[in-house]
């Protein structure tokens, strides 16, 4: 008898603890909204859009940010001790949200020779023919065109410390202007 | 290659002085070799996982041993979990990459628990226990932790220093380990996939004091061993190296090399596995001189932990034979390894003879479809093994009942 009770509490605990998860999940997703779009399409300059990135990608850059090894300060502040489960729950949401292409005109030119220079770097051979990404390689195709360009250029200063040091070495030697190019194409594409 | 030089040299007359001062950096290591007619091929690491598995989503029923043997999940929740070390006192150190960390277990009346012990290093793969202390060593740091295992709080000893490490990072996550001799051997991978490397630092195994002092190199050629263990009887060091890649999906094969000898040359980068001439760096003569792999391990196999089996629980047949974890390919279209292997050649080296011995991981070689990356393995006292899987952050023990009535 006295066990059974102790297994009612126990299940009352544990649907509570449930709860509390899920409410504090859905504050954190809020948070997350507030920067990033509430559709994971962001709006803010210098902030990149989420919907549509592979999971592993999404699941990998969290914890190593929570972990202090990579990301902004902002990030890393806001990740501080944030569980696994949560991380998951979070990548998992982002990842299946639609993506849209970036906001702006098309600037025809620029777009061709972006076009070309993703094709002669062959940036297509680990972030998809169609740059949706997979795995732990992160969608390009229509991410915000000034984050996409700052990312480039920090990989190629080696001030984007923690990820894999295999984009600054494939970066490595490509203009400046070529990079602005690449990155007004990936971003106009969905 | 050319053209990426050929960039190079462009960006430096373009802008002259602005770029001048940046030494060029090589293309990526992993895409170097890479021959234009595979330009267009997708192969790319696989992805790691950086989240903890509970055991309830480990499909452990599908690994095979042979028959007598039992598989059990022995601790999970410690992702990237890489080569262990036992202390004195019983705990086991883990080492990682990517995440950072080194990891503690504690088994106490039969349940497991860890902790992370130190955290935000550069891949500190390498773990090692002796005198009553932890020793770490990632790419850009070495530390020791004494007594450890009664002060969970001690600070490190930092001996980065006294070890003298090198600044590329490519191939310079470590695994170590203290020889019979006391010493501690340290690898220092080639920073690249194939290259002359830049410095005499890189492509070879050494040996230090504990302390860091009295390096000495003793073996050079070696182009990224993960592995290494010493025979029981005669005291050889044998080490496992990986293969070069963007050749073939045929290889050349991993090796499984042995140092009769301490200044033995083991061919990198002109000579692979069992006498390939390198098509990219070329030097007449390429295998003149090269101490020959005692048994290749299978093409791309990721060849990693090395443990000559000695304990009692396992069929006599096992003494001093070695097991070998094969993390398992990533440049092959057709994917290979993710086991252990059984290995058994005669003290000289002669006869090595490759048999599969836990398998299961790998689900569809063609979709590159697997669920584990089995990678180093640990003899415990009983004699029975845990082997540390990558991919799910989880240790399995292997036992041996004779296929006893349960």
């Amino acid at each position: 008898m006295r066990s059974l009770r102790r297994g009612r509490w126990g299940a009352f605990l544990i649907a509570f603890f449930i709860s509390l998860a899920q409410a504090q999940s859905e504050e954190r997703l809020k948070a997350c909204a507030g920067c990033h779009g509430t559709d994971g399409n962001s709006t803010l300059a210098g902030t990149p859009s989420l919907a549509g990135q592979p999971r592993v990608f999404l699941e990998n850059y969290l914890v190593l940010t929570r972990e202090g090894l990579r990301g902004t300060k902002v990030m890393q502040d806001l990740l501080k001790g944030v569980k696994d489960p949560e991380i998951v729950a979070m990548a998992t949401h982002f990842s299946k949200l639609v993506p849209k292409a970036g906001e702006g005109a098309v600037d025809k030119p620029l777009f061709e020779r972006g076009k070309a220079v993703a094709a002669k770097n062959r940036c297509a051979s680990c972030h998809s023919a169609d740059y949706r990404g997979r795995e732990q390689m992160p969608r390009l195709a229509g991410q915000r065109e000034d984050f996409l360009a700052e990312a480039m250029a920090a990989y190629q200063q080696n001030r984007r410390a923690g990820g894999d040091t295999i984009m600054a070495a494939s970066l490595y030697g490509i203009p400046g202007a070529d990079l602005k190019a690449l990155a007004h194409y990936l971003s106009r594409l969905r | 290659m050319i053209i990426r030089t050929a960039i190079a040299a462009g960006v430096l007359l373009a802008f002259g002085a602005v770029q001048a001062q940046d030494k060029p950096a090589p293309p990526p290591a992993w895409h170097q070799g890479k021959p234009a007619a595979m330009g267009d091929s997708k192969l790319a690491p696989l992805a790691g996982k950086m989240t903890e598995t509970p055991a309830s989503e480990i499909p452990i029923a599908k690994v095979k041993v042979p028959k007598g043997f039992k598989v059990e999940i022995w601790a999970t929740g410690m992702p990237g979990a890489r080569s262990m070390a036992q202390g004195d006192k019983g705990k086991i150190y883990i080492g990682t990459r990517t995440i950072g960390r080194v990891y503690e277990v504690t088994d106490k009346d039969g349940k497991r628990t860890s902790r992370v012990v130190v955290d935000k290093l550069t891949q500190p793969a390498g773990v090692a226990f002796a005198g009553g202390s932890l020793y770490v060593i990632a790419i850009d740091k070495a530390l020791r932790f004494d007594g450890i295992e009664d002060k969970p709080d001690v600070k490190p000893v930092d001996l980065t220093e006294k070890f003298n490490l090198p600044k590329e990072q490519h191939h310079n996550w470590k695994y170590i380990a203290f020889g019979p001799d006391k010493k501690l051997y340290v690898p220092f991978g080639a920073p690249c996939n194939i290259c002359e490397p830049p410095t005499k630092e890189y492509a070879q195994i050494r040996r230090y004091n504990p302390d860091g002092s009295g390096m000495e190199v003793i073996a050079t050629g070696v182009r990224n061993t993960q592995g290494f263990d010493w025979h029981p009887k005669t005291g050889e060091m044998w080490f496992t190296d990986h293969g070069r890649d963007w050749m073939s999906d045929a290889g050349p094969e991993d090796e499984l090399n042995r140092i009769d000898k301490a200044g033995n040359f083991y061919g990198y980068p002109y000579c692979h596995a069992k006498g390939v001439v390198d098509p990219d760096i070329k030097k007449k003569d390429a295998c003149k001189g090269v101490t020959l792999p005692v048994a290749t391990m299978g093409p791309h196999a990721a060849v990693m932990g090395v443990r000559f089996y000695t304990g009692s629980m396992f069929p006599k047949e096992y003494q001093n034979t070695m097991f070998i974890a094969r993390k398992g390919s990533w440049n092959r279209t057709v994917k290979f390894g993710f086991d252990v292997v059984n290995v058994r050649p005669s003290a000289d080296g002669k006869n090595a003879k490759v048999t599969p011995f836990m398998t299961g991981f790998l689900e569809d070689p063609k979709e590159a479809k697997f669920w584990g990356r089995p990678a180093y393995i640990h003899q415990m006292k009983d004699g029975s093994l845990l082997v540390t899987d990558e991919q799910l952050g989880a240790i399995y023990r292997v036992s041996y009942d004779g296929g006893k009535k349960k």
